[in-house]
């Protein structure tokens, strides 16, 4: 008269197990579900039901209530309708209780009995309590990523029944379907030709890990640029990808297996505050942010992203998680990206060029107020690029390829693995001053920018870092020169400044 | 209330100032129609046919309902009761600013025969500067640095020449030629403003408004504490031109709003003088158009002090070599030859040399400590361009 069958949920990109009992005893037919189920969660009893039926089994003709154990947080989607269902047939004696130990079962149903995929089956295989764990075919390449229980792919509810009245079980034996890992088809960045110096600051950004803003007028390759930055940067380790699996899993998507290279992201700017840094509902999706985990996130026209979104990034890109929380729980998302961001320098396009902008002094400044500063102070890099005369582009040589670029970062990153750090980018204080000292010329050039006020003291430690992978690219060892700081000086403009010298 | 008692204690031309300045403020009465109230009309008669409500008597304002304004007359009456002409007049003569009425005694003789001359005019600073020779030196507010370093140049050699500077205090050329004549020892610099003298416009210029007041001379046709509406600047560009002898446009885009002060001139037979440019430079597509199309040509201070008939001062003109240029190499050559005279990035000097961004970087921070390049927003621009053209 009783079942106790384990699943899980998910909470942001974390699973929690959870038991399903369920118990059949007298009283009115019917059912209920206890235990904090949100909407589609309660629905469960109608699938439930007209999947028992098409199974071929019987609905017990008394009263069944459903328990989600812990009972205290909320559940949320569809993902227990299969152990509900094989809870309510052991329960009511259709199915011998030592035939489901040890088993957990995932998965919504369908009303003519298919077992149907859920989001979040890495997650949810992870945190089940069991050996063995029952999953809808659809997602069975992605639960066998993870180490521990044995997957079993079913298609129906009726494939289930009939394993488990079998001794021993007999579970069919579908094929998993080897979803092909997406082959990252990455354009080369030797299709962009014409871009020497944005070529450069690509590479730059892959090598240190450095947030890099474009600033350009349309047209000139801003987009193409970005989403070739990916395609520079190392595979992903093991740790990573398992991160970046999760995250995916967790957000609906079909992985398709281990997600190997750094994904990109490039959400349009109407996003909402939800959509770029998750929350939402009681499974508090992952955002954008966390999307593009251990990869590439490109903001395309910058500042028109609402003020508020954009300020709610700064935290993320500082600790590499965000951190959602509502009333009743919390989670911690992973969002530890390289930012990549382009925008246009004014509405005329000229970028304020001395001389040829026509925007008012008013206008630019309104247009620029709305990124502030402290989220362009997040930018290591600030470039400016330019529409490439029509001959480069027709027949100029072709940029570097992506190939070897790739090679001369992964060296770079090599070099700050032997620091303790995965880029540049993330060397503090100390590491920073081993891993870069100065020599005399160089501590006059930052002297006499800090002096002028061209540089802040955050300013200066970005620039000895964005200086370290220059030096790092070019093979230098030893002190940093006044060369290396004078490029990392060079690349990061100041887009928000007035116009002119001293108009 | 307003009434022929509350002035009855000024004299006769105390009452016209009184009360052209409250004709001023009252809004939708522009300069030309108070002009035309004061020389058709009577300033005093104006007044209190406004005040006492009969202003279908004033036929400059009966002209203005005419052309689809049918409310205005019976606005204006409203808006000229509530103000207070004594009062009007008594804000405008502080801090030694000074009230010029039109026909009366000390408005500036340049303007009188003005087909268009303000009916009244407020001045701060020394007027002495309108006796000897002006020339209006103008241009864009958005200005390349080797525009900003002519109109600066310009400014202090004509200054130095004994050659009043009339400009109109705006960001970029106009700011540049007053600085510029405020450096010579007689600095001789006028500021034609849109705002009223007390108000600060540009805020960017506040120091430069100060120094005009107090060195120079400040002078506008709008009253104490109105701000710069839009109409204004062309209002006073009119006024830069009436007051010059010769307008020089440094910089200006096609459509540049310098481009009417230039039509102004032109409509006051004042000559008008360009300073060239290279023909793909948007700043200067203004300045080229009018030479093409027979204005003067400007080079240097020299050619503008020919052009109005004014002996350079005896004292040699000061050998300024420009930067000198020692030991450049290969790649700061390289860079400052691409930079030419218009301002360009990072990304298009390397694009144009051909070489690394850390080569042209590294050169660039070399020339901008010799004080070769300037930088601002990541735009790059040679010291003395023009200078090194020539």
């Amino acid at each position: 008269m009783f079942a106790s069958i384990p699943s899980a949920i998910v909470v942001g990109v974390d699973g929690h197990p959870v038991t399903v009992e369920v118990h059949v005893g007298k009283g009115l037919p019917g059912l209920s579900i206890v235990g904090l189920p949100d909407a589609a969660c309660r629905e469960a009893r109608d699938r439930v039901r007209a999947a028992v039926l098409a199974a071929e089994a019987t609905w017990p003709a008394a009263r069944i209530t459903i328990n989600l154990a812990p009972s205290d947080t909320r559940k949320a989607g569809s993902g227990l309708d299969l152990a509900m269902a094989v809870g309510v047939l052991v329960a009511s004696g259709q199915l011998e209780t030592p035939r489901v130990h040890d088993l957990a079962f995932v998965g919504e149903l369908g009303l003519d009995g298919t077992v149907r995929p859920v989001p979040g089956i890495v997650c949810r295989v992870d945190a089940v309590q069991a050996g063995t764990v029952v999953v809808p075919l659809a997602c069975a390449a992605d639960a066998a990523l993870v180490e521990g229980p044995a997957v079993r792919p079913v298609t129906t509810l009726a494939e289930v029944l009939t394993a488990l009245r079998t001794e021993p079980a007999e579970w069919p034996d579908h094929p998993i379907p080897a979803v092909a890992g997406p082959a990252p088809v990455v354009a080369d960045l030797a299709d962009v030709r014409g871009q020497t110096a944005a070529h450069e600051a690509l590479e730059l950004a892959a090598a240190g890990g450095h947030h890099l803003l474009m600033v350009g007028p349309p047209g000139a390759g801003k987009t193409m640029l970005a989403s070739r930055l990916a395609g520079l940067l190392p595979d992903l380790t093991r740790d990573r990808a398992m991160e970046a699996t999760r995250v995916h899993s967790a957000a609906g998507a079909m992985v398709g297996g281990l997600v190997t290279r750094p994904p990109y992201r490039a959400p349009h700017h109407t996003a909402t505050m939800v959509a770029l840094v998750g929350g939402g509902t009681d499974a508090l999706r992952p955002g954008e942010v966390s999307m593009a985990h251990a990869g590439v996130l490109f903001l395309d026209e910058l500042g028109e992203f609402a003020p508020a979104v954009l300020d709610a990034l700064r935290q993320p890109l500082e600790e590499g998680v965000i951190r959602v929380s509502r009333a009743r729980f919390s989670a911690d998302l992973p969002a530890r990206v390289l930012l990549v961001a382009a925008m246009n320098p004014c509405p005329c396009g000229e970028g304020g060029r001395p001389g040829a902008c026509r925007c008012p002094d008013g206008l630019l400044a309104r247009y620029r107020r709305r990124l502030s500063g402290p989220l362009l102070d997040r930018f290591d890099l600030r470039v400016q690029v330019f529409r490439p005369e029509v001959r480069r582009l027709l027949g100029g040589d072709p940029g570097p390829s992506t190939a070897s670029v790739a090679e001369r970062v992964a060296a770079a990153r090599e070099l700050a693995a032997r620091r303790g750090v995965a880029c540049n980018a993330l060397l503090e204080g100390a590491q920073l001053d081993d891993a870069a000292p100065l020599n005399d010329e160089a501590t006059q050039s930052l002297a006499t920018a800090l002096g002028t006020g061209k540089l802040s003291a955050r300013g200066l430690t970005k620039v000895r870092r964005v200086a370290l992978t220059v030096a790092d690219l070019a093979g230098h060892r030893g002190p940093l020169t006044a060369f290396h700081i004078n490029t990392a000086m060079a690349m990061r403009i100041d887009v928000v400044g007035t116009r002119g010298l001293a108009a | 209330m307003t009434g022929p008692d509350r002035l009855g204690g000024l004299s006769a031309a105390d009452r016209t100032a009184a009360c052209l300045v409250a004709l001023s403020y009252l809004p939708g009465l522009g300069p030309a129609t108070v002009r035309r109230c004061h020389l058709e009309h009577g300033a005093e008669e104006s007044w209190f046919d406004l005040v006492a409500g009969r202003p279908d008597r004033i036929v400059p304002v009966t002209d203005l309902a005419a052309r689809g304004r049918s409310d205005l007359p019976a606005h204006l009456s409203a808006e000229a009761r509530r103000r207070d002409p004594v009062a009007d007049l008594g804000r405008q003569a502080v801090d030694g600013r000074r009230v010029h009425v039109l026909g009366a005694r000390g408005y500036p003789d340049r303007l009188v025969a003005d087909p268009m001359a303000p009916a009244v005019l407020f001045s701060e600073g020394h007027l002495a500067a309108l006796h000897g020779p002006t020339v209006a030196v103008v241009g864009t507010r958005n200005a390349t640095l080797a525009g900003r370093q002519l109109a600066e140049e310009l400014g202090e050699g004509l200054a130095a020449a004994g050659v009043a500077v009339i400009s109109g205090l705006a960001l970029g050329i106009d700011g540049a030629a007053h600085r510029g004549a405020l450096r010579s020892e007689a600095p001789r610099s006028v500021a034609v403003i849109a705002s009223g003298l007390d108000v600060v416009y540009p805020r960017r210029h506040a120091h430069l408004h100060a120094e005009l007041a107090s060195r120079g001379l400040l002078v506008s046709e709008t009253p104490a504490g109105i701000r710069p509406d839009a109409w204004r600047f062309p209002a006073r560009n009119r006024i830069i031109a009436g007051l010059a002898d010769s307008v020089v446009v440094v910089e200006s885009r096609v459509a540049g709003g310098s481009l009417h002060t230039v039509d102004e001139a032109l409509a006051r037979d004042v000559p008008v003088l360009a300073v060239p440019g290279h023909p793909s430079a948007p700043a200067s597509a203004g300045t080229n158009a009018l030479i093409y199309d027979g204005a003067g040509l400007v080079r240097d201070t020299a050619d503008v002090l020919l052009a109005i008939g004014v002996t350079p001062p005896p004292v040699p003109r000061r050998q300024d070599p420009g930067p000198a240029l020692p030991d450049l190499g290969p790649a700061e050559r390289a860079v400052l030859d691409a930079l030419g005279s218009t301002p360009s990035s990072l990304a298009e000097l390397v694009a144009a040399t051909g070489r690394t961004v850390g080569e042209v970087s590294h050169a660039l921070a070399r020339l901008a400590a010799a004080n070769h390049v300037r930088e601002a927003q990541g735009w790059y621009e040679a010291v003395g361009a023009r200078t090194a053209a020539r």
